[in-house]
């Protein structure tokens, strides 16, 4: 395998899934780097990278958790004229939905705790996870949630020779 | 006890380690504060407060790695022990950690010092 990515290709791409539960997270953050590293993102932007990968995860299981179900988180890494991060979770506008009841949480996922305390700081984090995300990341755009799907959060950062963002 | 869990991987442990500094009690915290590890370290500051030291000093200057929801737990903790008449000092030299206190703007909610307060 030629570990070189050519730019003018199709964008090389990383994808993968995972369960809703707190232990991934630290998974979803280590990929992250190594793809960001291996893609030529500069090493001052890695760190950034990491923890950004970290926060939409950790947002993605919250509202997994809030909406009671155990769907797989979506991550998909391409690189391209930039390094792009998409973080997919698959908890629906349950407005939208009012006649659909939310599926129990299977075994698999992390329960919601019953802990106020815990809920407390859960609802917290979830509103810090976006705080750091928009001060953290120059090119930040979420999308969704609608009746039929959840929401994305994609990001995206500068490669040696890529396009900025304002080229398109 | 730092258990592995059993898969041969190095885990996301955290370090908890407790002293005595002055009128406060520290609980330095090293490793990686995510969703994960967060419920050991809010626990911890729990089992202190409940032992009656509500003069609590977290140390993230060791720490490698603090997410949001380690930054939930901080303004929980500081919450918990101001309503029970005590305080939380987060001790924090690392820039790393800094940047995201600064960026959260959360080095104003929270009491954020360079070294436990020892006098």
């Amino acid at each position: 395998m030629n570990a070189k990515y050519d730019h003018r290709a199709e964008p090389a791409t990383v994808r993968f899934a995972f369960t809703p539960a707190a232990a991934y997270v630290r998974a979803a953050r280590l990929v992250a780097a190594d793809v960001a590293s291996h893609a030529g993102v500069t090493t001052g932007l890695l760190d950034e990278v990491r923890q950004a990968v970290g926060e939409a995860c950790t947002r993605a299981i919250l509202r997994h958790r809030e909406a009671k179900i155990d769907d797989l988180v979506r991550i998909e890494f391409s690189i391209g004229d930039r390094f792009v991060a998409k973080i997919t979770d698959n908890a629906r506008d349950m407005r939208a939905q009012p006649t659909a009841p939310p599926a129990p949480a299977a075994p698999h996922g992390d329960a919601r705790p019953n802990d106020h305390d815990t809920r407390e700081e859960e609802s917290l984090s979830e509103e810090i996870t976006l705080i750091v995300l928009d001060s953290l990341v120059e090119d930040l755009v979420v999308t969704g949630p609608d009746g039929e799907k959840g929401t994305t959060v994609s990001m995206s950062w500068p490669l040696p020779g890529g396009a900025s963002p304002a080229e398109h | 006890m730092r258990g592995s869990s059993g898969d041969g991987t190095s885990g996301p442990e955290l370090g908890l380690s407790l002293s005595t500094v002055g009128e406060y009690a520290v609980i330095a915290v090293s490793g990686e504060i995510d969703m994960y590890t967060a419920p050991k370290l809010r626990e911890a500051v729990r089992q202190l407060s409940a032992e009656g030291s509500m003069l609590v000093a977290i140390d993230l200057t060791p720490t490698e790695f603090c997410d949001s929801t380690g930054l939930g737990v901080l303004i929980g903790a500081r919450r918990r022990l101001a309503d029970a008449g005590g305080a939380l000092v987060v001790v924090c030299s690392n820039p790393r950690i800094r940047k995201l206190l600064d960026l959260t703007g959360l080095d104003k909610v929270l009491d954020v010092q360079e070294a436990v307060p020892s006098e």
